[in-house]
């Protein structure tokens, strides 16, 4: 599926090139810019605990960050394999590329062989639509593969390789995300603790984020292309969310993931549970209804997050929320800084 | 997909091999390991396209003939019995009709009854003759549908009202085939740049529509789900979503 909204022109800030337990303050110690349709203010992250009000509810994406990028080799040397999404035992949609700051696609046939983090592969088919991509099919187990060997995708602007536990969030369970679903990494414990004693509620969905790699490349203008990704939305977070409404309190969801997931779950007769695949592409002209707050970090100009978040909320709003997140020095990518926006203008 | 014991190759039958669609599908089975039975009616554009498919090792068995014709059908029941075993089933092989289109109150009789002839007979004759080895190997069964099944497309009646009779036919063979372990499903491709498509718009510039690879990633997600749990159920190939039903 090819999106095609025109592109949003905005700001971009400084970006965090490691985490902010690394620059010296704690996981929760990041900035919070929050946008109503009136205003942007900025605050720290524990603030969330009294911007929440007893009886909202936090949708958080349990998946678990992989360390998916393996070493590989073929006849044309070395390279890497980042895995992007499981498609069943030993098949793979995988992204090839030379090194994390320098992308494919490599001048790798259809078909012929690889070995990734030591297991022979066979690529059997490009992916359609999205040149850097491609079918592989394993003779062994990948799963064993990014245990023994694979490191946590990385692009060229983080400083340096972290440790897999700077890529998870506290809310991580299910293994399956080639990327960190940033949104939830400030949230710690005690935080946790906070925003439970004052009567907020958390419920999960699954999302497996594949690589976000494509976003930053050259795509024709705002022809985004979404591939798919694994999603479950469970039953009791369905009637969670039913029923936070129904007594007129707010569903915030923390992640894009989630907004997808959540999206993906809804048909025509309303919100129900869910569980497969999903492409959907979420844009201006195909608006979000389900959920009322979405926490989230700051995206690149390109990326379909950030289509997401105009479909949220409108594009004009988060041109001005850039701006104001630029000014302000707020920091871009996954370690940076987040930004709770909410629909109403007076939430 | 399950991998049969041992080294055995799972074995695929697909209708319609030689071209469009069921080229691609064909590709994408052998490349992930399928020994393929392909079907196609014009021997020497099969035999072509399966040599293009078998050129990276793969191994491909060529049945030419109308999927319609017993002499067909049973020539593919034989290619079955060598091999052994039969994993999946794809009814591929559709008759759109005349070309270009006509309204059914045109249609004539022999034209619609060679539409359900190939696109609602064959399939379940099909179905039926290779049984045994698809119960045996608690087989896949998938006929290839169309949203001209239901959406009165004007135009489109014969080959649609033949696709929903296939449908309502999945549907029931699911029911019926459910305690023998056999699995069938109904997948709707959406439009694709075809030779079948290019019929429909005779001389009119249908490039705006995906190749048929744009299905591959469905086709590996579809294979790759428990077939009892989706069997019964149609599926979108180009959807936003392909959703695992409620059990």
């Amino acid at each position: 599926m090819m999106g095609t909204a025109p592109m949003l022109e905005v700001s971009v800030g400084r970006g965090a090139d490691r985490p902010p337990e690394e620059r010296g303050i704690p996981r929760d110690g990041v900035r919070l810019l929050v946008s109503t349709g009136r205003e942007e203010t900025a605050h720290r992250f524990p603030d969330l605990v009294e911007l929440l009000r007893p009886g909202d509810l936090l949708v958080v994406n349990e998946s678990q960050t992989v360390p998916a990028s393996l070493p590989a080799r073929s006849r044309i040397g070395e390279f890497l394999v980042n895995l992007s999404t499981p498609y069943g035992p030993g098949l793979w949609v995988g992204e090839p590329r030379w090194a994390p700051g320098k992308p494919g696609p490599l001048p790798l046939d259809v078909p012929s062989s690889l070995e990734a983090g030591g297991v022979p592969c066979r690529l059997v088919a490009g992916f359609p639509g999205i040149p850097r991509l491609v079918f592989l099919r394993s003779e062994g187990d990948l799963w064993n593969a990014m245990r023994e060997v694979g490191e946590p995708i990385r692009y060229g602007y983080a400083a340096r390789a972290f440790p897999l536990d700077a890529y998870q969030t506290l809310f991580a369970r299910v293994p399956g995300s080639a990327e960190m679903p940033s949104a939830a990494r400030p949230f710690t414990s005690h935080l946790v603790e906070r925003l439970l004693s004052r009567g907020v509620a958390i419920a999960p969905i699954v999302l497996h984020a594949g690589v976000s790699s494509l976003e930053m490349t050259d795509f024709p203008l705002g022809a985004v292309p979404v591939f798919p990704e694994p999603f479950e939305v469970p039953g009791p977070t369905v009637r969670s969310i039913l029923e936070t409404r129904a007594r007129g309190r707010r569903v915030v969801a923390v992640g894009t993931t989630v907004v997808r997931a959540l999206e993906s779950a809804t048909d025509s007769c309303g919100l129900r549970p869910a569980h497969g695949f999903t492409r959907l592409y979420l844009r201006p002209e195909r608006p979000v209804r389900s959920v009322d707050g979405l926490l989230t970090g700051f995206h690149e100009a390109s990326s379909t997050h950030l289509a997401l978040l105009a479909a949220f909320v409108g594009g004009t709003r988060i041109k001005r929320a850039y701006e104001f997140a630029a000014r302000e020095g707020f920091l871009w990518h996954e370690f940076g800084d987040s930004h709770l926006l909410w629909a109403d203008p007076d939430p | 997909m399950t991998a049969p014991p041992g080294d055995v190759p799972p074995v695929a039958v697909v209708t319609g091999a030689s071209r469009g669609l069921g080229f691609a599908l064909a590709g994408f089975l052998v490349a992930q390991g399928f020994e393929l039975v392909a079907n196609a009616r014009d021997r020497s554009v099969l035999e072509r396209s399966a040599r293009e498919l078998a050129k990276d090792g793969g191994s491909v068995h060529v049945v030419a003939g109308d999927v319609a014709e017993e002499a067909t059908q049973l020539a593919l029941l034989r290619a079955v019995e060598r091999l052994g075993r039969l994993d999946l089933l794809v009814n591929n092989a559709s008759e759109l009709g005349p070309s270009p289109l006509l309204p059914l109150t045109e249609y004539s009789t022999r034209d619609l009854e060679r539409v359900f002839r190939v696109n609602v007979v064959a399939p379940l004759e099909l179905t039926r003759r290779l049984l045994p080895a698809l119960k045996a190997a608690h087989g896949r069964v998938v006929n290839i549908s169309s949203d001209a099944a239901v959406a009165g497309y004007p135009g489109w009646g014969g080959y649609g009202a033949s696709k929903a009779a296939l449908d309502l036919i999945s549907l029931t063979l699911a029911h019926e085939l459910r305690e023998a372990g056999v699995s069938v499903v109904s997948v709707d491709p959406g439009d694709m740049r075809t030779a079948m498509h290019q019929a429909a718009f005779p001389g009119e510039d249908i490039s705006d529509r995906p190749l048929p690879e744009v299905t591959l990633p469905f086709w590996a997600w579809l294979l790759n789900q428990d077939p009892t749990r989706i069997s019964g159920h149609r599926f979108r190939a180009q959807a936003d979503r392909w959703e695992v039903p409620e059990s």
